[in-house]
């Protein structure tokens, strides 16, 4: 299948994070493509750990769910605490299939249910680039799951009721633009994890795609990115905030979008957050969840 | 000439006991408009700022010294708007801010001290340690955001 083009990386002007600072720059033009991959999918939110000098993808941020709270690995090519013993058949199956190269399942926790589809070029790119990573020792931490919730075997009936292996395909009744931005948004970008609501079971409720949480009884809820919340924005304004994590008023968005638009969003090109927001006009409005 | 002293000092602390606590409590709705208007004011002098650190705007020194040092005092007024008095009014707070106050206080606090450092920054003109400390602060508010404040 043809590979949705990927755009040329565009400097932004937000610094590199402390943790991004690693190594030598990247000579091989697949890891620095790579690197553009890495971070419209955003690795480096949960392979890295939420404090200062944290050494970038060597793991051990807690993601805290409903289910209990997950760490992220270490995805650095150390060949005992990393992933250096692994081959790149090894990481297309961790991402296509949300398999471990032992054959167990991956929790969902990793997006691989988004991450699947992704285009045969990126997933090149993005294993050179983790390939050209410095290895780091950083020991893995085991989850923390509630029971039930903590028997890998059983995501196996959750993979049969929520996942989909299968590639991107471009829509053909939509133009570029768009189709560039749902594979942003989608694939890569995996912003229904958080945007689109679960059910009991973790599944995404599908009929909400992208339609936001309400106000929960331990936070704030998550924005509805469909244009029944979207028009209230115009294009200048949703990429001022996309690239700086704050509207022109200077009111600064929450921490954990504020970690999307710097690990994420304030690093893509203009023209990939135009083909965002395209798609995401695009959209069936949604109305807020009650 | 002692007594005077004294009758003086005593009819003067009773003149600001008088001024600040005889005058009612502003009302709720009032609390949270006036706490809103911190809030937007802080939003007005942190963008540019934000601009600024982030290399987006040309770094302009007086300008970051100004402003910090207005959201240095800006930092310390919403704060008593979230006056108990106020958990029923209809704003973005979640319950949270109130029945949650140790947290929520600490987050406060924590953003004070970050915003006095910034400030110290930019009045000292150095334009690295602003943009160092700018993150921080960053932080403090977005961290409160999601814990204290509806979407």
């Amino acid at each position: 299948m043809a590979p949705v083009a990927p755009a040329a990386p565009a400097p932004v002007g937000k610094p590199a994070p402390a943790a991004q600072a690693v190594g030598a720059p990247l000579t091989d033009p697949a890891a620095r493509r790579g690197e553009y991959i890495a971070s419209a999918a955003g690795c480096l939110g949960c392979h890295t750990e939420a404090k200062d000098k944290a050494v970038a993808y060597a793991g051990g941020r807690a993601l805290k769910t409903p289910f209990g709270t997950f760490y992220g690995p270490n995805i650095t090519p150390h060949p005992a605490a990393g992933i250096g013993k692994w081959s790149e058949v090894d990481f297309a199956r961790a991402l296509r299939e949300g398999l471990r190269p032992d054959g167990a399942h991956y929790f969902p926790a990793f997006p691989y249910p988004s991450f699947a589809r992704i285009s045969e070029a990126d997933l090149r790119d993005l294993w050179a680039y983790l390939r050209a990573l410095p290895p780091s020792a950083r020991q893995n931490q085991a989850h923390d799951l509630g029971f039930a919730f903590n028997l890998r075997f059983l995501v196996r009936f959750w993979k049969w009721l929520y996942f989909t292996p299968g590639r991107f395909t471009p829509d053909p009744k939509r133009n570029a633009t768009v189709n560039r931005g749902d594979y942003l948004v989608n694939v890569l970008g995996h912003c229904g994890e958080c945007h689109t609501p679960r059910n009991f079971l973790g599944g995404p409720k599908r009929a909400r795609h992208l339609a936001g949480t309400p106000k929960g009884k331990s936070d704030g809820g998550v924005s509805n990115l469909t244009p029944t919340n979207l028009k209230k924005w115009d294009d200048a304004e949703l990429t001022g905030f996309l690239q700086s994590g704050m509207t022109a008023d200077g009111d600064v968005t929450g921490e954990r979008m504020g970690e999307v638009v710097s690990n994420t969003t304030s690093r893509l090109s203009a023209q990939d957050l135009a083909s965002m927001i395209a798609y995401l006009r695009a959209l069936p409005p949604i109305a807020d969840a009650p | 000439m002692n007594r005077i002293m004294t009758v003086a000092v005593a009819g003067a602390a009773l003149a600001m006991g008088v001024a600040t606590e005889a005058v009612a409590q502003a009302k709720p709705d009032v609390l949270v408009k006036q706490r809103q208007a911190a809030m937007t004011l802080i939003g007005k002098y942190w963008g540019p700022i934000a601009g600024m650190a982030s290399g987006k705007v040309p770094y302009n020194a007086e300008a970051v010294s100004r402003n910090a040092t207005y959201l240095e005092n800006l930092s310390q007024m919403p704060w008593d708007g979230f006056h108990e008095s106020t958990r029923g009014e209809k704003s973005r707070a979640l319950p949270e801010a109130y029945s949650q106050k140790a947290k929520f206080d600490e987050i406060a606090d924590r953003m004070q001290a970050e915003i006095a450092k910034l400030g110290a920054a930019a009045r000292a003109k150095s334009e690295a340690g602003v943009k160092a400390q700018f993150g921080a602060v960053g932080k403090t508010c977005g961290g409160c955001h999601d814990s204290f404040r509806a979407k």
